[in-house]
């Protein structure tokens, strides 16, 4: 186990694990962390799976860890690493099964107050009209055409399907398309698991959540994006389903044997790859294009069904319940991008693993009213705790690869949080504390409690310390949907 | 072949879920490590008994942990798609590396837990004295 000794400060809230910790490695482990949090990651196996991310060949720059690491399988969760595009790895586990799982933030013009008295039809809404839960699909049966349609096209196939303004594929990560998404390269099951999935929202610690802007810490910023005190916003945590883990479990099967074939020695075989110029790469890479635009189309369906309920049982009793879309970015993927890395432009994937995109001001990508502030960035709370509002710096282009941490991340196993903590206890104790929850099961919900959590402000207070991301603006939990 | 000498018991994970799995043999660990699996799914609601359908299934890996998770996989897919549960009538596992299950199979009605994926994170099959034991990593 990696332990504080091990780590060298080298920066506020940075620090070093030296590629003369293990002989494998090829470069060193960054991580951002407070001294507080620190103790808290040496605790489960993060910093050592970190270490393990260093063996991949291809890799340019320091394995960086965000603050709200933990333990995941082969990569950790928080998990950043940019390998040279196109004659170094991808690593479908550096991705995780979830493929583009990530957040949507929607801002309203819809006071607190005004709304309140109806915030408990608005949950009941939001229940029905976004299918959650286990085992349960969208609202609509796909063909196998329809699908392939999904993931060539992500959210543009959203839009031509009537799910989608203009605006929300321009405050979409990349319009909500990746390009070279090609279904050839995914398997039969990835469709079949896909077909009825658009649109719906799963389990786990995916939600919707209904929320209230409390504080404002950076007027410029949140008045271009939209978020003004005292008025409610949404966001959406969810990813590609079925589909998405379907495309990872057939890619890290079909990568063992590519490693032997690119003679690539690994200390743990979740990290399977292939170099990205090999016929093993370059199909992941249109596979993995395929999900993430799936994901990015589930989103926007989901988006859809939460502007249906709120007209359900808003329209005609208060003015300004339209949502319009913050943005909405990706935690979990694999990106080609270029960063400045020595003083050199190079093109490489970046991979995020539970690690949000955080670019600063005038990057490519973003949209035009968003070039001046810099890129926003989604930070969700656990259950019943805030959620930040940031953006991202010239800072994090040069230290972090323009990434920022995804969440409070865990602490506690889903078994330890089941004993110590009762669904029906913690849904009382977040009604009493003005949260109305409506959860598919009482077990996920109490795996899911805020207990369980680093606490998000502290993972936020780090990132804003080294210099990563600027707060624009912090959110406090109204409703919460989970499956 | 007896499959029912092994068992498992769940190891604390902070994000996902582990499982311990022991066996006197192969046949057994792998039957164990499906019994374990169905556990973390959290499957309550049974139909009439394992008696109505059955199948068989025959699977080829590179190695016992890449036929284990292939196992696995099939058995999820069954799962999650067909609301399928299986238990396991016989199994074989040859030591090239392929495997025969005659399976039976039951409708279920619901499960508590997606699982999105049996991963290969430290995927280790390890002979015991008392036969083999292998730590699974459930993502969730």
């Amino acid at each position: 186990m990696v332990s504080i000794a091990d780590l060298k400060q080298i920066a506020v809230c940075e620090w070093e694990i030296p590629v003369s910790y293990r002989q494998d490695m090829r470069v060193p482990v960054r991580l951002f962390a407070s001294e507080e949090l620190l103790q808290e990651v040496t605790r489960d196996k993060s910093l050592e799976q970190a270490v393990n991310a260093t063996s991949l060949p291809g890799l340019v720059s320091p394995v960086l860890v965000m603050p709200d690491m933990h333990q995941g399988y082969g990569f950790p969760i928080g998990g950043v690493a940019a390998t040279r595009y196109p004659e170094g790895v991808i690593s479908p586990g550096g991705i995780g099964y979830d493929i583009n799982c990530g957040v949507r933030l929607l801002a309203s013009r819809l006071l607190h107050h005004e709304a309140s008295p109806h915030l408990d039809d608005l949950a009941t809404a939001l229940n029905k009209f976004c299918p959650s839960g286990v085992g349960t699909g969208g609202r609509q049966r796909f063909t196998t055409r329809e699908i392939e349609e999904v993931c060539r096209k992500g959210s543009l196939w959203a839009r031509s399907a009537g799910f989608a303004s203009e605006q929300d594929l321009r405050r979409t990560e990349q319009g909500g398309q990746i390009s070279g998404a090609d279904p050839r390269h995914i398997s039969p099951r990835s469709l079949q698991r896909g077909s009825s999935q658009v649109g719906s929202l799963g389990a786990g610690n995916h939600f919707i959540e209904i929320d209230l802007v409390e504080e404002i810490f950076d007027a410029e910023s949140a008045r271009v994006m939209g978020l003004q005190e005292g008025y409610l916003a949404l966001q959406i945590h969810c990813g590609s389903r079925g589909l998405g883990h379907q495309v990872c479990s057939d890619y890290v099967k079909r990568l063992q044997s590519a490693v032997d074939r690119y003679n690539i020695q690994l200390p743990d075989r979740e990290l399977v790859c292939a170099p990205m110029d090999s016929p093993e790469g370059e199909a992941y890479l249109a596979a993995m294009a395929c999900a993430a635009n799936y994901a990015f189309a589930n989103r926007q369906v989901l988006s859809h069904h939460a502007r249906e309920a709120f007209e359900s049982v808003l329209a005609g009793r208060v003015k300004n319940w339209e949502l319009s879309l913050v943005y909405d970015v990706a935690h979990n993927i694999g990106k080609i991008e270029t960063h400045t890395i020595d003083g050199t432009d190079l093109e490489v994937c970046v991979h995020r693993k539970g690690a949000t995109r955080a670019f600063g001001p005038g990057a490519e990508d973003l949209p035009s009213e968003y070039k001046k502030i810099g890129q926003p960035v989604l930070v969700p709370g656990s259950m019943g705790t805030s959620s930040w509002v940031l953006h991202g710096t010239e800072v994090a282009m040069q230290r972090s690869l323009g990434s920022c941490c995804h969440g409070a991340g865990r602490v506690m196993s889903r078994s330890k949080a089941k004993k110590t903590i009762w669904g029906e206890d913690l849904k009382a104790r977040l009604e009493k504390e003005g949260i109305t929850i409506r959860a598919g099961s009482m077990a996920g919900l109490a795996e899911e409690a805020p207990a369980a959590y680093k606490d998000v402000d502290a993972v936020v207070d780090t990132v804003v310390q080294a210099g990563i991301a600027v707060p624009v603006a912090r959110l406090k939990p109204l409703v919460v949907i989970k499956g | 072949m007896d499959v029912k000498t092994g068992g498992f018991e769940e190891v604390a994970h902070t994000a996902d879920l582990e499982i311990k799995v022991w066996g006197q043999d192969l046949s057994s660990l792998f039957a164990a490590s499906a019994e374990g699996m169905f556990h973390l799914s959290g499957i309550e609601d049974y139909e009439d008994g394992f008696s109505s359908i059955r199948e068989e299934i025959s699977l080829n890996a590179m190695d016992y942990e890449g036929l284990l998770i292939l196992f696995l996989e099939e058995l999820l897919y069954r799962l999650t798609e067909d609301y399928m549960l299986f238990d396991i009538d016989k199994l074989t596992i040859s030591d090239n590396f392929s495997l025969k299950a005659k399976l039976r199979g039951t409708q279920i009605k619901s499960y508590q837990r997606d699982i999105k994926a049996v991963t290969y994170h430290r995927l280790n099959i390890q002979e015991t004295d008392d036969g083999y034991s292998v730590n699974i990593v459930f993502d969730i």
